[in-house]
């Protein structure tokens, strides 16, 4: 059964932590577990960004993960989707003068959704999920027409 | 077992060390809660050549719970304060005891203390690598925090132009007037 | 057969650490012979970050040490700032600190119990404990207006007050835990499986937590009778009866294994719930704050001269927070220490002879927060590089990702 025209498949989702101080981090395993629940539109978190269709990105970016977010970014299959949650993702946050950012993840990565906050509710995270979840089913749809098959 | 008073435990020190060794001393007493309990903070400035011999002073009289090594860039010297503290496992009986010495930056040079407090070993080699403090004694090990490619004579929370500079990269702060 | 071994790097990013952290262990068949750790991959430079600030900043930036913890370092923070400067802490702003504080211990241990429970594969009761878990977030949030990352704390007390209507709300909260107790010492303490995968496992004696100055529940499941709370009691736990756990209570003796570990995190959400009451009905009357006038205490610190320590037992151990300050407005040094920085180097005698499968479990035994501990490591702006592995490195990591990830 399909809930409506976004709802094609189950989505997984790769947890990135990118040097965050876990407010978001938690906040987001908050959302799968049973208050929350995203597990009942078949959003799981799985261990393998070769695996997953969106990319959950936390944290300001250390220099020493700036590498490893691209490298994690370029083993997601496409078409895939990133979210940031929290601040310090988007901006920096509080952490906003320090030498050994590699600045916002935006500048590491192309990012598609933006979920502020320090750190964002779970209704915050969910609701950014579902706005990836519209982007990469729009972004399907378009590869599926576009398909030299077709 | 038996406790020794704040002021026994500055005697012992002076006694053994001598006055000569000992720079600053004092006993803070801290108040908490209605009853106005209270708890005592020890403050003990020593000269860097008597300071692997107080802290035997101290691993004699309890093993103390080492908790970590602060440095201080002070202009020409730079001063590291070692927080321990001793006589826990019994209500209000623990004291903590801060050891301070100040290093001259033309020879910073301390011996290590990993042989009494094996646990010691993180803190030493974050100082090491943070203020380029040498420990006499500590083997050499890669760098824990650092990366292994850091440049070497750079000491990230130094002052002065050892340090990575208080002018950081802004990169955040200005996209945020955009 | 030759005694070689090999090599596996393990994070920093993987599926068994929430957090970036890197290790490599060295097994021959399944067993560890060596292990090194690198932390350093979540440092955001925050005591260098502290510096560009005044205290009243840095209490939000100590928040924001960690997100677990977010109750802790303000709280040491603080105490170090106070003490430093000579000021006075009205008696309810200790209570309520206490009660604060007690309250994240509840919702640290519970969060950790369905890690653990994760990292054995029994999702069942993560999903079980992180409901439970939600109703003290509910209360965090009722009394102070965040779930995560409270601010509430304030050098000179803190910025919101309990009142008698309040109270009632945390009391019910804490019936509820006192219902649910029950079942998580149940399948925690009597469920074969986690008590196979878990005794005899990761184990760390007394002498070894005491000569490497390891903390908290780590340290007390050793056998180590050490607790701020008890041995150097400040704020309000001076006024209450707090005894360090340890594994003896439960169950008659000391193994210092991971199931220790477990039963003194249990028991201490017990312990929390009963400081909780205790402090709930002697809860004092009157200010909440020292100075309520921010300017007012901007120029206080301005004028003060002097250093101090502030202790606080954190939900994993003890955590200390040095501060000096020099007549000025941004302090001259700022260290926060926190407990996985100490539990650090117990990890090596806890993983040596383990099996490569109980690798997770004994990780995540001592309720690590790698955004604690790394937060003093400081990567080279000057370089410019942002990728900090050689090239060499790089492939190694890679190839030997490949190979973990295609078997």
């Amino acid at each position: 059964m399909k809930l409506n025209k976004y709802f094609e498949r189950s989505l997984w989702v790769f947890h990135l932590n990118t040097g965050s101080c876990n407010g978001c981090d938690i906040e987001i395993v908050a959302g799968l577990t049973p208050r929350y629940d995203l597990e009942r539109f078949g959003i799981k978190l799985v261990g393998s960004p070769k695996h997953a269709d969106v990319l959950l990105v936390t944290g300001p970016v250390t220099s020493k993960m700036a590498d490893r977010v691209k490298r994690v970014y370029a083993q997601t299959p496409d078409p895939k989707a990133v979210i940031v949650v929290g601040t310090c993702g988007i901006s920096g946050g509080v952490f906003y003068n320090s030498y050994n950012l590699s600045g916002s993840i935006d500048k590491v990565i192309p990012v598609d959704v933006y979920v502020p906050g320090c750190p964002p509710r779970p209704e915050a995270i969910i609701n950014g999920v579902l706005q990836a979840w519209i982007k990469l089913e729009k972004l399907r749809k378009t590869l599926k027409d576009n398909s030299p098959a077709k | 077992m038996n406790y020794l008073k704040s002021e026994e435990i500055m005697e012992l020190f002076q006694n053994r060390l001598g006055k000569q060794a000992i720079i600053d001393s004092r006993i803070e007493t801290k108040i908490a809660g209605i009853k106005k309990n209270t708890y005592q903070v020890i403050w003990i400035g020593v000269k860097p050549n008597f300071f692997k011999e107080a802290v035997k002073i101290l691993v004699e009289l309890h093993y103390p719970h080492f908790a970590i090594i602060s440095g201080i860039d002070i202009d020409k010297e730079i001063e590291l304060v070692y927080h321990f503290s001793i006589y826990y496992g019994e209500k209000g009986k623990e004291i903590s005891i801060n050891i301070f010495t100040f290093l001259s930056k033309d020879n910073l040079n301390i011996p290590t203390i990993t042989d009494l407090i094996p646990g010691a070993q993180t803190s030493e080699r974050e100082t090491k690598e943070m203020f380029g403090v040498n420990f006499e004694g500590l083997p050499s090990l890669p760098n824990l925090f650092l990366p292994y490619d850091f440049p070497s004579g750079v000491y990230p929370l130094r002052k002065d132009e050892k340090g990575v500079g208080v002018k950081v990269s802004e990169g955040d702060e200005v996209k945020k007037g955009e | 057969m030759s005694n070689k071994t090999y090599s596996i790097p393990i994070g920093p990013v993987h599926p068994s650490l929430k957090e970036p952290m890197t290790f490599h262990f060295e097994i021959y068949g399944e067993r560890i012979e060596k292990v090194h750790l690198a932390p350093g991959d979540n440092h955001r430079g925050i005591e260098f970050m502290g510096r560009q600030r005044n205290p009243i900043q840095i209490i939000y930036l100590a928040e924001r040490i960690c997100g677990i913890c977010s109750a802790s370092h303000p709280f040491a923070f603080c105490q170090a700032v106070e003490n430093a400067m000579g000021i006075e802490v009205p008696e309810k702003a200790q209570y309520i600190r206490a009660i604060i504080a007690e309250l994240e211990r509840i919702h640290s241990h519970i969060l950790w119990a369905g890690v653990a429970a994760h990292e054995l594969g029994f999702d069942s009761v993560l999903f079980l404990s992180w409901r439970a878990r939600e109703e003290v977030l509910d209360l965090l949030e009722y009394l102070t207006g965040n779930r995560i990352n409270y601010g509430i704390f304030m050098i000179g007390g803190v910025r919101r007050d309990i009142t008698s209507e309040q109270i009632t709300r945390i009391k019910k909260t804490l019936d509820y835990y006192k219902e649910i107790y029950g079942k998580l010492e149940d399948i925690f303490l009597n469920d074969p499986t986690i008590a196979l995968r878990t005794k005899k496992v990761g184990i760390l004696s007394k002498e070894e937590a005491i000569q490497l100055s390891a903390v908290g529940p780590t340290a007390r499941a050793s056998g180590l009778n050490k607790d701020v709370r008890q041995d150097q009691p400040y704020a309000a736990y001076a006024d209450l009866e707090v005894q360090a756990i340890t594994p003896e209570v439960y169950s008659g003796k000391v193994n210092g294994d991971v199931y220790d570990r477990i039963v003194v995190r249990l028991l201490e959400i017990v312990q929390s719930i009963q400081i909780i009451e205790q402090c709930l009905a002697n809860l004092p009357e009157g200010e909440i704050v020292a100075e309520e006038k921010l300017v007012k205490l901007l120029n206080l610190i301005k004028k003060a001269q002097g250093e101090g320590i502030g202790r606080h037992e954190a939900p994993r151990g003890e955590v200390i927070h040095y501060v000096k300050l020099n007549q000025s407005e941004l302090p001259e040094v700022w260290k926060a220490r926190a407990p996985t920085y100490n539990n650090l180097m117990p990890w090596i005698p806890m993983l040596i002879g383990q099996q490569i499968a109980d690798i997770p479990i004994v990780l995540a035994s001592i309720d690590p927060c790698i955004a604690c501990m790394d937060r003093v490591t400081i990567l080279d702006r000057k370089s410019g590089q942002k990728n900090i592995l050689t090239k060499d490195d790089l492939h190694k990591l890679s190839v030997e990702k490949t190979r973990r990830m295609a078997q």
